[in-house]
């Protein structure tokens, strides 16, 4: 990456271009990445409310598609839930997945145990690993709309700004994580 | 679904399953659904792959 490369007019008007192309998918994605910091900047709340809503609701029954039944506890969001079940270890937590696709309902476990805060950590590992390969593949889609309307033309720094903008939406999720297990060590 | 094509875009798969393409990367990156890459380029998602989903579950 060249940092010291200024943009010319015509890679300002690119990128301009490019913006608009894409600005629906940045938006999703940073809507993504803001939903995730939610979680993350409430983790003890949130693993709090679901572990006293487990205690003293005993929510609907879901039936996943591995056959287990849980407690429906808390939404995550319109697809994610945390639900519990009683086990002869204590309660088991567990963020249920539930996805209407063409061939049906699946409701699947995304990640389970007996910490509630290790779950809602585990399911967070996860979708920042879901945003890394949606931020690469962006990555590639503007590459690839670039080449397509300015063939022969060098525009890597329109697509470095695209990675840079996506790959720091992300970093704030971590950094955010880092801050406060740095508070939680005082 | 167009006969003559092999593979879709995220988006265009995500168009077709009645999805978001934000599900379609989690389904991806937990391998529920196999992805293809011309060389080094944008992911696709193989018709076969859409096929299997349109007729079975992700069991």
């Amino acid at each position: 990456m060249n940092h010291n490369h200024i943009p010319t007019e015509q890679e300002e008007q690119v990128a301009a271009e490019a913006n608009a192309v894409f600005a629906e998918q940045i938006k999703h994605f940073k809507n993504a990445c803001g939903a995730l910091q939610d979680i993350e900047s409430n983790l003890t709340t949130i693993g709090n409310e679901a572990f006293k809503t487990a205690l003293l609701s005993p929510g609907r029954t879901i039936q996943t598609d591995d056959g287990t039944e849980w407690r429906h506890g808390l939404d995550l969001s319109n697809i994610t839930s945390i639900c519990h079940r009683r086990t002869e270890a204590g309660l088991e937590f567990a963020i249920v997945e539930c996805l209407s696709l063409p061939s049906g309902e699946q409701k699947e476990v995304l990640n389970s145990g007996h910490n509630v805060r290790d779950v809602l950590r585990d399911f967070l590992n996860d979708q920042k690993q879901v945003l890394n390969l949606w931020k690469d593949d962006v990555k590639e889609q503007v590459k690839e709309h670039l080449d397509k309307n300015y063939p022969r033309q060098d525009m890597g720094i329109v697509v470095e700004s695209f990675e840079i903008k996506m790959s720091r939406a992300v970093s704030e999720i971590r950094s955010l994580a880092q801050n406060q297990s740095h508070g939680i060590r005082i | 679904m167009p006969a003559e094509r092999l593979a879709y875009s995220i988006q265009e798969a995500a168009d077709l399953l009645g999805i978001h393409y934000y599900t379609m990367y989690r389904l991806i990156q937990r391998q529920k659904i196999k992805t293809c890459r011309v060389l080094r380029g944008k992911l696709l998602v193989p018709r076969v792959e859409l096929v299997k989903l349109l007729q079975t579950d992700l069991k």
